[in-house]
């Protein structure tokens, strides 16, 4: 690694400290009274319990299990295109093509700017952005 | 033309330096915009948002104001204005945070949005239906109230973000990257400049020592 992807992964590191230290999974989640995560900032990031429960009946109950909170919704302009953004995951990515009604199959699945105006719409608080870089 | 870094060394290793440079402000430019792109994104979904809450609100409002004065034409201003200090203030918001992009913005809820009428504590053989109307009507607009103040503390935080955002994506597209290219140039102008020196000074020796090359053998 040299001095640039060093500056620039910590430069990463600042600029996603609101990500969560450990995901959770959805089982977990709909227990909780008060569902939330620790952040890489130390700050809690609280769930919406609805949101919650409209994830659950998108999956079958099987996927509760496997399923981890939040889903991050990757953006890298260099290794995407502008606009574009990915969801990685089985689970995550059958959540996202039912919320938008589009076919994806595999653990990888590509969003437009449009289609994630949308999903952050209804998982407001489920989803969140990740920023990455290509490095090198 | 852009402004040069000020004392800078017209040297390879400078140049390596600030091409190392370069090539981080452009990431770092091209991070900083991705993340501009996604604040927009988020402030114009709450934004929309926004208006039909406003407008619910404001309407809510209305409707318990028009309430509240129906009670008092039948009850008195005096009579309702007692019923108001004995009803129960139980009503809690609970404050909680989600992150946007490391923004934090705040959730609110209300607890016992909604109180039946043994809940509010007034009397009800003192009062009539009117004040029992004007009382649900401004819970209904206090959940309303609510809401917008959830939703517009969160318009006001992400657009002081996305400033100081856009105004470090703006620096460095108007002047870290321009005086980078511009100092990078410089440099590489007087590394040529002082090859071509170099070249034309060992010419110059090379044909006076040729020439007195010549004179010696003459």
């Amino acid at each position: 690694m040299d001095r640039i992807d060093r500056l620039l992964s910590r430069q990463l590191q600042s600029m996603n400290r609101h990500l969560a230290k450990e995901k959770k999974v959805l089982e977990q989640l709909l227990k909780e009274e008060k569902p939330e995560v620790i952040l890489h900032d130390g700050m809690l990031h609280f769930f919406n319990k609805k949101e919650l429960e409209l994830i659950a009946r998108l999956l079958p109950e099987e996927k509760h299990r496997i399923l981890m909170l939040p889903i991050y919704i990757e953006l890298n302009s260099s290794k995407f295109g502008k606009g574009t953004a990915r969801v990685c995951g089985i689970s995550e990515v059958m959540v996202i093509s039912k919320l938008l009604d589009k076919k994806a199959e595999g653990d990888e699945m590509f969003i437009y700017r449009p289609e994630i105006r949308i999903i952050r719409k209804k998982l407001p608080t489920t989803t969140q952005y990740m920023l990455t870089a290509t490095l090198g | 033309m852009a402004e040069l870094i000020e004392s800078v060394n017209p040297t390879r290793m400078e140049l390596l330096k600030l091409k190392t440079k370069v090539k981080l402000a452009k990431k770092g430019h091209r991070l900083l915009k991705e993340k501009r792109d996604a604040l927009i994104v988020e402030f114009f979904n709450i934004l929309e948002e926004a208006r039909g809450i406003r407008r619910r609100a404001e309407r809510s409002l209305g409707d318990a104001f028009i309430a509240l004065i129906l009670a008092q034409s039948t009850l008195g201003v005096l009579k309702v204005k007692e019923v108001g200090l004995a009803v129960k203030e139980t009503h809690e918001v609970n404050t909680v945070t989600r992150s946007i992009m490391g923004v934090r913005v705040p959730v609110l809820e209300i607890e016992d949005e909604k109180r039946t009428l043994m809940e509010r504590g007034y009397s009800l053989s003192d009062t009539n239906y009117m004040v029992d109307e004007a009382a649900k009507k401004f819970e209904e607009a206090l959940a309303a109230v609510v809401e917008l103040a959830e939703v517009e503390s969160s318009i006001k935080l992400l657009s002081q973000e996305i400033k100081v955002t856009k105004r470090r994506v703006n620096a460095l597209e108007n002047i870290v990257m321009p005086r980078l290219d511009a100092t990078v140039k410089y440099i590489r102008m007087r590394l040529d400049e002082m090859e071509r020196e170099n070249f034309f000074k060992l010419k110059r020796i090379k044909t006076s020592q040729e020439r007195k090359k010549a004179e010696a053998t003459a």
